[in-house]
């Protein structure tokens, strides 16, 4: 019976020392993409190819070049393509030089009014709580 | 070797295939608007040819008389669209485009660049003035016609019966029905709202943020659009060449990739 409780003990303690490890290693983002509405319609962010396929961690864009609160950026005045020109938001790294410059290949990011009524309906159809998401 | 014979050497050559291409490369050439057909000599010589007919239609053969002065026009460039539509926000505040009708239109569409790769292609369009247009040849009270100074394609509201045979003929699909008017509707290059005031610019052209829509006059060598159409290193095109009716609309591409 003793060596029952031992062995209890032992797996409870390494899954507590084992969480804050796992959780360390991966990066934790939102699922969902960003969606910019300001000040064109629309443009689309996706942490998961920017963290997974670009191999960036939370620090490379957090807090300096974005906020982390989603539609910071968007209240600037200056959030627009000649600031990402100029090497501000996006443009620290769509160069040309890190990733594809920011004057070119406009509607990989630029999802357009199009798009983005088409992401709102997939997520009208999902679940109706969507409406609390930010 | 002399010209002749390096020109007999090629001929003798044989295509080697483009299979044995590196999917990199043949992309690389897609994306410059080129498709390589043939590989000689062991891949040193490719052959290639351009795209732009296989994908967009044939250029215009027209281009080069402008029977109207001013004669205007619109250039699309259309890989910088970003489908954001403040043209079309701005077309309908100026000429009072009802919700459920349209005066231009963006369209989008998915090009092969890759093998299982594509790119967003963001494509306005509006009525493209045609210079043999089709709605102006079946309208029975000729309420549409085609304005003998400026050739751009007019509305008179009050000859329209509401017949609708021009929206049926219109290969664009750029007419409407307005409830209100009792009347069909369409783009008129803002000549009622701004030109015929003394804008120089459409609403749609005045809003982009993109440089898009390039507006002006066709027979000015002066014009961004007379520059652009006839820019040798262009591709130039317009949309369904195949119904003869010689749109004043034509679109290129920037090559922003
Ligand atoms: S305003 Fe310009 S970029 Fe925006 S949808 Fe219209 S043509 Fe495209
Ligand atoms: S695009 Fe349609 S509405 Fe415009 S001139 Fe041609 S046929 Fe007429």
């Amino acid at each position: 019976m003793k060596r029952w409780l031992l062995l209890l003990l032992v797996f409870v303690f390494s899954l507590a020392f084992y969480q804050p490890l796992f959780g360390q290693d991966e990066e934790e983002y939102p699922e969902e993409p960003i969606i910019f509405t300001k000040p064109v319609k629309a443009v689309i962010f996706d942490h998961k190819k920017h963290v997974e396929d670009a191999g960036l961690s939370c620090d490379d864009c957090h807090d300096e070049l974005f906020e982390m609160a989603a539609g910071t950026a968007e209240e600037n005045e200056d959030f627009n393509m000649e600031s990402l020109y100029q090497g501000k938001y996006c443009g620290a790294c769509h160069n040309g030089e890190m990733a594809f410059p920011a004057n070119r290949k406009c509607t990989t990011c630029h999802i357009g009014v199009l798009g983005w009524q088409r992401l709102q309906q997939k997520s009208g159809e999902g679940e109706s709580s969507s409406e609390g998401h930010h | 070797m002399d010209l002749k014979r390096f020109g007999e050497w090629l001929k003798s050559l044989k295509n080697e295939g483009v299979e044995h291409l590196p999917i990199e490369e043949r992309r690389s050439f897609l994306k410059i608007g080129l498709k390589v057909t043939g590989v000689f000599a062991g891949g040193t010589i490719l052959s290639v040819v351009s795209r732009a007919q296989e994908v967009f239609g044939a250029a215009p053969d027209y281009v080069d008389k402008y029977p109207y002065k001013p004669h205007y026009s619109m250039v699309i460039i259309t890989d910088r669209c970003v489908d954001c539509q403040l043209c079309m926000d701005a077309c309908v505040k100026t000429n009072h485009v009802p919700p459920y009708g349209w005066r231009t239109k963006i369209f989008e569409r998915r090009l092969k660049v890759g093998p299982n790769e594509y790119a967003r292609q963001f494509m306005p369009v509006l009525c493209n003035h045609c210079n043999i247009p089709p709605c102006v040849r079946v309208c029975p009270t000729k309420a549409t016609f085609k304005d003998k100074k400026t050739g751009i394609v007019r509305m008179n509201p009050k000859k329209c019966i509401g017949c609708k045979t021009c929206m049926v003929a219109c290969p664009y699909d750029m007419r409407y029905f307005n409830e209100e008017r009792r009347a069909v509707d369409k783009c008129d290059f803002c000549w009622e709202s701004r030109l015929s005031k003394g804008e120089k610019l459409t609403a749609c052209a005045a809003a982009c943020p993109a440089g898009v829509r390039n507006f002006g006059d066709l027979s000015d060598p002066n014009s961004k659009v007379y520059k652009l159409v006839h820019d040798p290193d262009r591709v130039v095109w317009v949309l369904r060449p195949e119904t003869g009716a010689r749109p004043n609309v034509f679109y290129t591409i920037d090559g922003l990739g």
